[in-house]
């Protein structure tokens, strides 16, 4: 466990990250690094139904599960990244480039994925 | 309500949302609204219907789900309005309450309204507005003669009460030229405009109603021979336009065709209400990729909103399939499905020019 919330924390010292979870598919939090304003909760929620929507009708039209998902809003940006039975949720203001942190969500995920087999 | 009853309920509630969740169908979207519905959580309910139509769009069930948990709501507000009105009367509260009741059908409540409104401010011309409207719509609908001099005699007062009142002109000149009274309503419609030189709309149903026959300035034989026909004499100025949304379209699909052969795209399409515009590998209307696209949209949608970090204009989906890009642009949805080493930021920047092109045309027909 420790583990993981090492990488969200991780995560979310990577430039213009607002916030890093880390959500079982039935939207509980396993690890958390956000704003004092943001509440885990309500973004467990909210992604929970947003990968069960988009999962959902993938699956229905025979094209797989989605790996990552990115989400550019007016004021901010969201990644949602499998990893396995939980998936990594990274929150962005809106004048980020998620291109130069791609790499580091990556590896964070990797580590996610490992340290979630092992438990 | 005690303890227990509170516990009982809330075990409840733990229990459906995980349904919901893991077995997600119109029943069970239906089951968790109801417990809400019956606990006077209106406004819980009618999220539940949304999300619940957002993945069952065609679920009649949950459409009535939608409309009792809206019912509610207007319920709600309606009383707390009135518990208002009691305290401190206002014109703006006579207003609201008169606008939910046009919004709930309810003709019988909405005359006493506005007896109440016209009686207490005398003054404002806002109950004759709302009354015409009210009006309007049932004589839009029924073309009955007496329903649309009830609607011009309301407008005509508001409008002589209150000459700068616009919307109630503006109401008063399209009736006008749809009975076939066209001098009549650019009289309305040149007053209109001279208060707000600068309003395209207006400019724009000026410019269509100079193209149409006057037949004459007598409303009621006008409305009786509407009644007669069972049709209106001229056309509105959106129906009125065919030929532009037809150029429209076409500019739509050639940059629908760019989209299509960029390296990599395999299937692009572009969709606002409920039509779509096709290229690519795409079979037929329930193509697996028009379903997800709106599908992730909507969802896309309502995570930002709710996150309050605002629309959702860009969303692109990884996975084995490649990469699907969405963009959204008010009402306009483009959407390409790409190969994995396709270049998702060009795709992005096409599909955003489709989208911001397709809204400027919108905007210049004053669609």
């Amino acid at each position: 466990m420790s583990r993981i919330r090492e990488a969200v924390a991780q995560v979310r010292r990577l430039p213009s990250v607002r916030g890093a979870v880390v959500l079982t598919n039935d939207g509980l939090v396993a690890a958390a690094e956000l704003d004092a304003e943001q509440n885990s909760e309500v973004i467990a929620g909210l992604a929970s139904y947003l990968l069960m929507t988009t999962n959902r009708s993938l699956g229905e039209g025979s094209l797989g599960r989605c790996a990552q998902l990115t989400v550019h809003a007016t004021n901010g940006k969201a990644v949602f990244v499998d990893v396995g039975d939980s998936f990594l949720v990274v929150l962005f203001d809106q004048f980020a480039e998620i291109g130069p942190a791609q790499m580091g969500i990556e590896a964070a995920a990797a580590v996610i994925r490992s340290a979630s087999h092992m438990a | 309500m005690h303890l227990i009853q509170r516990m009982k309920i809330w075990k409840e509630l733990r229990r459906l949302e995980q349904r919901v969740r893991e077995q997600p169908s119109p029943s069970t979207f239906v089951d968790l609204g109801q417990v809400y519905i019956n606990l006077d959580l209106h406004d819980k309910a009618q999220r539940i219907a949304e999300d619940g139509l957002a993945l069952f769009p065609k679920s009649p069930e949950l459409r009535q789900l939608a409309d009792c948990a809206r019912r509610g709501l207007r319920q709600k507000r309606l009383t707390e309005l009135r518990a208002k009105l009691l305290r401190s009367p206002t014109a703006e509260l006579y207003q609201e309450i008169a606008r939910l009741q046009v919004e709930a059908g309810d003709s019988a409540g909405l005359h006493e309204t506005c007896q109440e409104w016209s009686q207490l401010f005398p003054a404002d011309a806002g109950c004759w507005v709302v009354l015409g409207q009210a009006r309007l719509v049932n004589f839009y609908r029924d073309l009955s003669a007496a329903e649309g001099q009830e609607a011009v005699a309301c407008l005509q007062r508001a409008v002589e009460m209150d000459p700068q009142a616009g919307s109630a002109r503006r109401l008063l000149g399209e009736v006008l030229y749809r009975i076939g009274a066209v001098r009549a309503s650019l009289a309305q419609l040149e007053e209109l405009q001279r208060c707000d030189p600068a309003d395209a709309e207006v400019a724009a149903l000026l410019e269509h109603v100079r193209t149409l026959g006057d037949r004459g300035s007598d409303l009621e034989t006008l409305l009786d021979e509407v009644e007669a026909h069972g049709s209106l004499q001229h056309p509105s100025l959106a129906t009125a336009q065919p030929a532009h949304a037809d150029a429209a379209m076409a500019r739509v699909r050639e940059g629908l065709g760019l989209v299509a052969k960029l390296p990599g795209v395999r299937k692009a399409t572009f969709i606002r209400g409920s039509k779509a515009l096709v290229k690519g590998a795409i079979r037929d209307g329930r193509d697996p990729f028009l379903r997800v696209v709106r599908v992730v949209a909507k969802a896309a949608h309502r995570f930002s909103r709710r996150l309050d970090i605002g629309s959702a204009n860009k969303t692109v989906v990884d996975g084995p399939f490649g990469h699907i890009c969405i963009c959204v642009f008010g009402e306009a949805l483009a959407a390409a499905q790409c190969d994995v080493d396709a270049d998702v930021t060009e795709v992005l920047a096409e599909l955003q020019e489709l989208v911001a092109g397709a809204l400027h045309v919108a905007t210049e027909g004053g669609a």
